[in-house]
């Protein structure tokens, strides 16, 4: 054990503000690119299943590119070439959310790919034979199914999201990981200021763990 | 029994392909209003394929179904040409046929009084109020009354059947398709399904029925149609198969389940 080092976790308190700032941001970005990821997720995932050829190789292409290429690629690839390519000039923020929602939404599709195949083929026959149309069958049968496995799937991806959003901090996002950089370059304590970041991901991730363990035991325990 | 003029189900040169095999070869069948109409012969023979194409659930690629003089799941053009039919209309024709399936196919998400109203609210869009006095009257009619409450999988075999058939009869279907109903169940719970189906055929219900069970097939049947490698073998009363049936594969099948 090397003991020169002391550590000064007194100076976190110091910038509790900024941290709770930075927090706040963070949290934003990626409850505002989850709804986009879950609508957009909903919708390719659907697309995805189709028997059409044109729906499903199309949705394809896109959840195969946007989970094969690097994520920071595709967020400075939005807020660099968007207004290149458009004349649309999107604010940082708001660049990044979109960036990550349609990142994740990639991921949300196979969630709900994987969530719509594993219930009962059955289930879809019942739900036809008592005259009930395809949308009708999937919103009052099939999804409130699927929805529930795909809970432990869906944490995941959000978590990974919280993660993602430190991303944001190369187009200049004042996200956590932004602004702890800033706070390291005026300070020169990174050991301590990317712990307390670490911490501060941890606490704001693990109560959405929680609940979904929660809710699953719940489910279970009614079914 | 078989009165009425026009029948009320027509199958008329059935063809249906998958991939490769020919499940079904050119099948015809009438299926009379009021009449227990039971389909047997050995796995494989096409029997579920059949009766998944008298609503479309499967669809047939050569060859005419109809349902009261509708085609089902079809329209045919000014040339006589045939094209799919709108997705609601295929689903109007389904709702009047009720169907029974082998592994029950229950809402697990639903209690068993959900399962029953929610044909009758979200298809028919009767009120709740009402929907919910038919499902009551419909599970004490099947033997549920006290299970309404109840989630299907904390239900037996039975029960679960039971539930489903009280879900078919919410849509007030001019007839039931009923898919092996009894296949899935534990022996001891075959009869309280098969008595509430004994009873709906003297209620003068159109049912058509897939079974393994003879000795149901002997007693409520109207007719019996024998169906092999997609081809219907012989159709004629019970007496008539089971005492003389005219082919011998007929009389091979049946010595062999009846064993």
């Amino acid at each position: 054990m090397n003991d020169n080092y002391t550590w000064h976790f007194g100076l976190i308190w110091d910038f509790r503000g900024v941290f709770l700032r930075g927090a706040g941001v963070t949290l934003s970005l990626a409850v505002g690119a989850l709804l986009i990821a879950m609508v957009l997720g909903l919708i390719l995932g659907m697309l995805r299943s189709s028997k059409r050829r044109y729906l499903s190789a199309p949705t394809m292409v896109y959840i195969e590119f946007f989970r094969s290429t690097p994520t920071l690629v595709q967020l400075v690839w939005i807020y660099y070439s968007l207004p290149i390519l458009t004349g649309i000039q999107l604010g940082s923020f708001v660049a990044v959310m979109l960036g990550l929602g349609l990142h994740s939404g990639a991921y949300m599709a196979e969630i709900f790919r994987a969530g719509i195949n594993s219930i009962d083929q059955g289930q879809w026959d019942a739900a036809r034979s008592i005259g009930m149309s395809h949308m009708r069958a999937a919103r009052r049968i099939i999804l409130p199914q699927a929805v529930r496995r795909m809970i432990p799937p869906f944490i995941n991806e959000f978590a990974n999201l919280m993660k993602l959003t430190t991303l944001g901090s190369v187009v200049a996002v004042y996200e956590l990981l932004h602004e702890s950089d800033n706070l390291i370059a005026s300070t020169y304590r990174p050991l301590e200021i990317y712990t307390t970041l670490a911490i501060v991901f941890a606490i704001i991730i693990f109560p959405f763990i929680f609940a979904s363990q929660r809710l699953e035991r719940y489910w279970r325990a009614r079914s | 029994m078989t009165a009425s003029i026009a029948p009320m189900i027509r199958v008329r040169n059935l063809h249906k392909h998958f991939g490769a095999s020919h499940v079904l070869r050119g099948v015809d069948l009438d299926v009379a209003r009021g009449e227990v109409f039971v389909i047997i012969g050995r796995s494989g023979s096409g029997k579920s394929t059949l009766l998944r194409c008298l609503n479309f659930l499967v669809e047939y690629d050569e060859g005419e179904v109809s349902f009261n003089d509708v085609l089902v799941g079809y329209r045919r053009r000014a040339d006589g040409s045939l094209v799919r039919d709108s997705e609601a209309n295929i689903n109007r024709l389904r709702a009047q046929m009720g169907m029974v399936c082998q592994s029950f196919n229950l809402f697990p998400h639903m209690s068993v009084l959900e399962n029953v109203i929610e044909g009758p609210v979200f298809v028919r869009h009767m009120s709740r109020r009402d929907a919910v006095a038919m499902a009551e009257e419909l599970l004490t009619k099947v033997g549920l009354a006290d299970k309404s409450a109840a989630y299907p999988s904390t239900l037996s075999g039975g029960q679960q059947q039971r539930a489903a058939i009280a879900r078919a009869l919410a849509m007030e279907p001019k007839a039931i398709l009923f898919d092996e109903p009894t296949s899935a169940l534990d022996p001891e719970l075959v009869g309280e399904v098969l008595d509430v189906m004994q009873e709906l055929a003297a209620e003068g219900m159109t049912m058509v029925i897939v079974t393994h069970e003879m000795s149901f097939a002997r007693e409520a049947a109207n007719r019996i149609m024998m169906l092999e490698e997609g081809v219907a073998l012989e159709v004629g009363p019970p007496e008539q198969l089971f005492r003389a049936p005219l082919q011998a594969r007929t009389a091979e099948f049946l010595r062999r389940v009846q064993r």
